[in-house]
């Protein structure tokens, strides 16, 4: 997996970049999530024709958590991180942002204390979980989370079991316009807009030479002191913005829904965004938006039909790693780049 | 999968537009309720009791001339699914009544889904008492017992065994072990009552003898435990084998010594006494005939939260027909100081917190099995109205 670019990329001011596979791979991301983007446009055109609330806040739920998975990406796709812990910093964000709400109803600053907090306890967090590698990553990344959910769940200031209610509905204030937390169609294309800006964040800083080496770290750490980068900081880096954007997408969470619950931060948030990336694709970014949706609308419709749901999802996942080892993405991002380099000749 | 979404979000819209109630429609009830995870066999009891309530009411006629429906949801006993469900049978099904929250959590992240929603809900298993005092909503009802009836009643009668008794405390140590004890204290010690000392143990606690000094020393008469499932078996048959159960009445919160665990405690459970809102062996007319209709439909003997559920619909049913209306103010003032009868005695929906009154039992152990020492009339064990939102 690691191009010779990566060590040429280094220092230089980069004049005429050279489109290698990794950057037209990340082109044909940016392809798909310009369709997927689309197709929400339409999703919520016929929405708001239909006068529809249910359809457009369960997408609007299924963006959120998307963004959970897209943190999952970053740590598993690029860096070779499996956190099965992720959810502790989507939960942080999603109590930061209630507890914030409840006393201002302000949604910069619930996003600007989301944001700090994350930084903050992903700083010491990723202390402590990048001291092991593999699967003790793993185990510790799950066992933070679950100290923090346990600590939530016995605190009686946060609810306690209970959880918190009463979030209140706030104006989201963009400069031009005002979208409320409660209007279906608003809020959902504002979720839209801002689980976008997540992935051109990550995408943007992913194809810089600082996500060239994360690569070059899942594909051999060993190797990445001899060519002159320290891993810990990288992975460190790496740890903290998945933090964030977990933390940034959970603080949506209480304004969509009006609550927040120790479950949020419970082994079955992380474990289905895992199952999210792994469906949607590893390492394709765009794969954790189409897989957060389909999971969502999978789980809600499959649901309803028989409580026996857990299994149908459990089959369909054993099926997606059986036979589309690298997801959804894996099938169809291959013929966007052939599409693109053909354009390109 | 979005081309999906748009397929299925059109056809429900289309349904929903050529749908205007007639007075034939069925009037439907949700259900949000744990059909699968850990609280699958709560969930199973709401369902059966529903199911029978609303057969026997469809069977005579239904509600003012209109069948009852039941529209199920499985919730996983998670807030954040319950409030997606709950939504789902807000707007899509249009649902004009919801029901079956189990955990508390979800019962009150659903009210306020309700509320937002302009719908009512009600519980028939969540007992935390915020329910219905300091987070209490407009459009919830609660028509089981709460925490603290439970705790009254079981208080009122341990006095009457033990007038001034000296009461040991021993609870799991977390939020909701320390609050239920907390609960009790005050309830007992209001009544004449010495507390005796008070301790926590971890959950999931192996040894509980290096309690029984202290228990000892401090001489109670009644100990007082929240512990739960196979905390209960240990914490009781180490006692035992230690002989702290001579001469000393234990009673504890009523999932404490259960269904599930009774037979593991074996002997040690012998006495052990709590105050629960509904027992099958509650001896009115009735509540036999209940028990053999349940018992008929579904192989299996009703626990408190079949019998909650099975009331519920008799409770809608009233309040639709006092209304003459399924529209949600109306039937929220009807439902104010209803009262109706359940095969648990007649109980009566207080206005001011929308909690429901009703008689409370105590029951202990004799035999293996809980046997009804005693009962609490309503007006006893309901405690002061601690609403203050309406």
């Amino acid at each position: 997996m690691v191009d010779i670019n990566v060590v040429e990329a280094k220092g230089t001011a980069r004049p005429k970049r050279v489109i290698d596979r990794l950057g037209l791979a990340m082109r044909a991301s940016h392809v798909l999530v310009a369709l997927f983007v689309v197709a929400a446009l339409i999703f919520a055109a016929v929405g708001v024709i239909q006068d529809d609330r249910f359809f457009l806040r369960l997408g609007t739920e299924a963006l959120i958590f998307a963004g959970l998975a897209l943190s999952v990406d970053i740590l598993l796709g690029y860096t070779g991180l499996l956190s099965l812990g992720q959810a502790l910093y989507f939960g942080l964000g999603a109590y930061v942002s209630a507890v914030v709400l409840k006393e201002v109803p302000s949604f910069w600053a619930a996003m600007a204390a989301a944001l700090v907090v994350a930084l903050v306890i992903g700083f010491l967090a990723g202390l402590i979980a990048n001291r092991v590698r593999g699967v003790y990553f793993a185990l510790v990344t799950f066992g933070l989370a679950q100290v923090a959910a346990r600590a939530v769940y016995n605190t009686r200031s946060l609810g306690a079991s209970d959880g918190l209610i009463g979030v209140p509905v706030v104006p989201i204030d963009l400069g031009v316009i005002t979208v409320m937390s409660n209007s279906p169609a608003g809020f959902f294309l504002f979720t839209l807009g801002f689980i976008v800006v997540l992935y051109a964040v990550c995408a943007y800083l992913l194809d810089t030479p600082f996500g060239r080496v994360l690569l070059a770290l899942r594909a051999n750490e060993r190797r990445v002191p001899s060519l002159g980068y320290s891993t810990r900081n990288l992975r460190l880096s790496a740890y903290v913005l998945a933090a964030v954007i977990a933390s940034l997408s959970g603080a949506l969470y209480p304004m969509l829904r009006g609550f927040v619950s120790p479950e949020l931060l419970f082994f079955t948030t992380s474990g289905n965004a895992v199952i999210t990336v792994v469906i949607g694709g590893v390492g394709t970014l765009a794969g954790a938006l189409y897989g957060g949706v389909i999971l969502t609308v999978l789980k809600s419709v499959i649901g309803s039909l028989t409580e026996h749901h857990l299994i149908v999802i459990g089959l369909l996942f054993m099926a997606t790693v059986i036979f589309l080892p690298k997801g959804i993405m894996g099938v169809v991002r291959p013929l966007i780049e052939r599409m693109l380099r053909g354009g390109k000749r | 999968m979005i081309r999906t979404t748009l397929i299925l979000a059109s056809l429900c819209a289309t349904t929903a537009l050529t749908a205007p109630a007639f007075a034939a429609d069925p009037i439907k009830i949700g259900v949000v309720t744990p059909l699968s995870g850990t609280y699958t066999p709560i969930g199973q009891q709401v369902r059966w009791g529903l199911e029978l309530a609303a057969s026997e009411v469809n069977a005579a006629g239904g509600i003012m001339g209109r069948q009852v429906q039941l529209i199920f949801e499985d919730e996983e006993a998670n807030p954040s699914v319950a409030v997606q469900k709950a939504e789902k049978l807000f707007d899509v099904q249009k649902v004009d009544f919801l029901t079956g929250t189990v955990n508390s959590g979800s019962t009150l992240a659903v009210g306020q889904t309700a509320e937002r929603a302009g719908k009512l809900i009600a519980t028939t298993v969540s007992f935390a008492d915020s329910i219905t005092t300091d987070k209490c909503s407009p459009n919830v009802f609660r028509v089981n017992a709460r925490a603290g009836q439970q705790s009254t009643a079981l208080a009122a009668w341990v006095i009457k065994q033990k007038p001034k008794a000296k009461v040991y405390f021993l609870g799991p140590d977390y939020e909701m072990g320390r609050s239920t004890v907390a609960t009790f204290k005050k309830t007992v010690e209001a009544l004449g009552a010495t507390p005796a000392g008070e301790v926590f143990a971890p959950l999931d606690s192996k040894d509980f003898t290096q309690y029984f000094g202290q228990l000892r020393q401090a001489r109670p008469e009644v100990l007082y435990t929240s512990v739960a499932g196979n905390d209960t078996v240990r914490l009781l048959t180490q006692m035992q084998d230690f002989g702290l159960l001579k001469d000393l009445l234990v009673v504890g919160a009523s999932g404490t010594v259960t269904s599930q665990n009774i037979a593991a405690i074996g002997a040690a459970a012998e006495g052990f006494g709590t105050g629960v809102g509904y027992s099958t062996q509650i001896d009115t007319p009735e509540n036999k005939t209940f028990v053999a209709a349940f018992k008929a439909a579904n192989k299996s003997d009703p626990d408190l939260y079949g019998a909650d559920s099975y009331g519920l619909i008799y409770f809608y049913k009233a309040a639709v027909e006092k209304a003459k209306s399924t529209d949600t103010d109306k039937v929220r003032e009807a439902m104010r100081g209803l009262e109706w009868a359940t095969p648990q005695g007649k109980k009566t929906m207080r206005a001011g917190d929308h909690q429901a009154i009703q008689p409370m039992y105590v029951v202990r152990v004799s035999g293996g099995q809980f046997k009804i020492v005693g009962n609490v009339s309503g007006e006893e064990a309901i405690g002061p109205d601690d609403c203050k939102r309406f």
